[in-house]
């Protein structure tokens, strides 16, 4: 898009909605105009910041009417490409509808702007003895809004499921303007399509989710954490099943001895085992005061080892040591940042997941000598990661090519294992193209036909999810 | 040489500590419960001594209900010889803990005891200098760094002023800082195995001595909570809100 016509836009912004905060600063265009992905150059018109429902109602109406494209910003901790605008758009930042609304006992929810950051709902419900459960290692930034147009998952998806488990109603202004209302709060509500699943997960592509009700649930129980070395692929599911069995387990958290390295490198930190082994799980339970839960984990690690599926293991019983534990495993994302990664957000069904891996490492180490793959994931609902890095000296367009290469025959080999190419990432900007590997062309037609009638002049985030035309 | 290490059964670093309603206590229903953290590292430090031949025996010792078994229990897997539970008859103030100490390091003829240089339930850093007088023995406090020289130790101290170092003889008392190690995790073999270590209980009543009855808690407040920040427009006006309530 041209200056001018980048210029044209502003000046619709204020003639239009001369009451919003508006900034053309060029360096929050560059932070509000792209999420944590960096394979395009951000470059919005303007970055909008509604302080009010009412704003942002209004801002969708004038924007539907004169045809302007509108890109919902929450944390822009998403790695898809989600809520990048590189075209012109208009960017809305919910970073100024950041009040918590509502609490209610009795129900146990509580009403949050969609702009509240993720960690500040945790906190706040921790606070009165409550607890929001659903955790990943961007909830410091991210906010509910986005959590909810994403779907988000997270860490203890094995316990507590996905975002969608925990809204309990939600309100969003759809792509004509109009404000609804769904649910609000009733656990029992059979009367039709609830439009609240309907816009969670769709990436802002329906519709801006302005507030939303969350369930809260009891405080988690003391837990421990252990990180036990495994010498091959096919013992994580025995590994798993055995522990599920004996074990309260709310994670179940899988990475590579190559991923450790890097964590370990990135730290500066020893690793947790005295040997070097190929794979490493991470497993979390319930300890509770007085019960022997320790001594569960040593009769499985006791098992896992006579049978040859585990070789090491160690156990972090106080909460610091389970979070220092936790910490080879969360800053796996972190300390692989400067490699420019290309995330793959991969699921297969949970029994599946052995298999696929060790057909996916062989395919990709076939194929793409030259790339590293690291692997990590959350093998407990068959989530994935698998994470290219950019070899010192490749330019991005020509890793972002290799990629995109190799990515086809990952996301064909994934189809075939009946697979989802993107987990909870999303699809974004980068994978819209190859929607087609895990949905069929029928649903994908509904979907078009569903964001035709919320958002029928096409300004809600466009370009994302589902591929216009 | 028979290193002596202190454990304490605390509610986890990582809870938010919650008082009773009735001011009775702190929350400790469902409640993570933990190895002192100080503690923790003493035994540590501890353990790298014998595995670098320094120390012969590492003896756990912790005084509380059998609830505190669980802590000891994570001691010996932690890698700790045998452990020494002392059942109390009600509320122990440092001075009765130092006094408990005393009677246990009589008895073992530690070459060092080791010793969190406070727990961080109540706070107190006292019990380590309380021993070291009644031992009559040197003492060397927050100590982020220990070395053995022979008969004696070199021992680098956290104080206000920055870093201090001080030779003791041994036997002495060292409690120690935060920077001192990074305590191991446990070896999962290692939990069974300490099942099959000693844990020697000893009454309190066996013990003749006298419970120190100079100090007895009588409830437990929150702290209040913290007022509401106001927003001022201009420096101007921070100022004044300043002066206002003297603080200028």
């Amino acid at each position: 898009m041209h200056q001018n016509e980048i210029d044209v836009r502003r000046e619709w912004l204020q003639n239009h909605c001369p009451e919003l905060a508006v900034s053309t600063e060029p360096a929050v265009l560059q932070s509000h105009g792209r999420d944590w992905t960096r394979f395009r150059e951000p470059r919005p018109a303007a970055v909008v910041f509604p302080e009010h429902v009412e704003q942002v109602v209004h801002l969708v109406r004038v924007a539907a009417e004169h045809g302007v494209p509108l890109v919902p910003s929450g944390g822009r901790t998403g790695l898809s490409g989600g809520a990048v605008a590189a075209a012109g758009e208009v960017v809305v930042s919910l970073d100024r509808l950041r009040r918590i609304l509502d609490f209610d006992a009795t129900d146990r929810t509580v009403t949050v702007e969609a702009g509240v950051v993720t960690a500040a709902v945790q906190a706040y419900a921790a606070e009165r003895g409550l607890c929001y459960p659903v955790s990943f290692g961007a909830e410091g930034s991210s906010q509910i809004g986005g959590n909810i147009a994403t779907n988000a998952g997270g860490l203890r998806v094995l316990r507590y499921g996905l975002t969608r488990d925990w809204v309990a109603g939600l309100s969003f202004v759809d792509g004509r303007g109009a404000l609804l209302e769904c649910n609000a709060g009733l656990v029992k509500n059979a009367s039709g399509f609830d439009l609240r699943h309907l816009l969670i997960g769709s990436e802002g592509t329906l519709g801006i989710v302005v507030r939303a009700m969350l369930r809260l649930t009891d405080p988690p129980p003391p837990r421990a954490a252990m990180v036990l070395g495994l010498d091959r692929l096919d013992a994580l599911m025995p590994v798993f099943r055995a522990a599920r069995e004996a074990l309260a387990l709310s994670a179940f958290e899988f990475f590579s001895a190559t991923a450790l390295q890097r964590v370990c490198a990135h730290l500066g930190c020893a690793p947790p085992l005295a040997e070097a082994c190929p794979f490493l799980v991470l497993l979390e339970f319930d300890n509770p005061d007085g019960e022997d839960g320790l001594s569960f984990a040593a009769a499985i690690y006791d098992r896992c080892v006579e049978t040859g599926w585990v070789r090491e293991g160690v156990i972090g019983e106080s909460a610091t040591q389970a979070r220092a534990l936790w910490r080879y495993r969360e800053a796996i994302p972190e300390s692989i940042a400067a490699a420019t990664p290309y995330k793959n957000d991969l699921a297969v069904r949970i029994s599946r997941v052995p298999d696929f891996l060790a057909a996916l490492d062989g395919q990709v180490a076939a194929q793409y000598p030259e790339l590293e793959v690291l692997w990590y994931g959350h093998i407990g609902d068959g989530n994935l990661h698998m994470n290219v890095l950019k070899p010192d000296g490749m330019a991005l367009e020509a890793f972002e090519q290799a990629c995109a290469a190799a990515s086809r025959s990952i996301y064909a080999l994934t189809r075939s294992f009946g697979g989802t190419i993107s987990a909870e990432h999303g699809i974004g900007l980068l994978k819209q193209a190859d929607l087609g590997y895990c949905r069929s062309a029928a649903e994908i037609e509904h979907m078009r036909g569903i964001k035709a009638v919320l958002d029928p002049a096409g300004i809600m985030n466009p370009g994302k999810l589902i591929a216009v035309g | 040489m028979k290193v002596l290490v202190g454990i304490k059964r605390v509610v986890d670093y990582n809870v938010r500590i919650k008082v009773r309603s009735d001011g009775s206590g702190v929350e400790t229903d469902g409640v993570k419960m933990s190895v002192n953290p100080f503690d923790e590292i003493a035994l540590e430090e501890a353990l790298r001594m014998r595995e670098a031949g320094h120390a012969s025996e590492v003896i756990v010792v912790s005084v509380g209900g059998d609830e505190c078994q669980q802590q000891l229990r994570t001691g010996l897997a932690m890698g700790a010889d045998r452990a020494i539970q002392v059942r109390p008859e009600g509320e122990v103030q440092p001075l009765t803990v130092a006094r408990i100490l005393l009677a246990i390091a009589q008895r073992e003829q530690p070459g060092l005891v080791l010793l969190g240089k406070q727990a961080i339930d109540d706070d107190c850093n006292q019990t380590g200098q309380m021993l070291a007088a009644l031992w009559d023995r040197p003492q060397a406090t927050f100590a982020s760094r220990l070395e053995l020289a022979g008969e004696a130790a070199r021992v680098t101290r956290e104080v206000d002023a920055g870093l201090e170092t001080i030779e003791v003889d041994l036997p002495a008392v060292v409690t120690v800082d935060l920077r001192l190690n990074e305590p191991r995790f446990v070896k999962l073999p290692d939990i069974m195995k300490a099942k099959r270590k000693p844990l020697e209980v000893i009454e309190f009543g066996d013990l003749e001595i006298a419970p120190d009855p100079s100090m007895a808690v009588s409830h437990h407040a929150p702290p209040p909570p913290r007022a509401r920040g106001i927003m001022v427009e201009d420096t101007a006006q921070l100022v004044a809100e300043l002066k206002n309530r003297g603080l200028l």
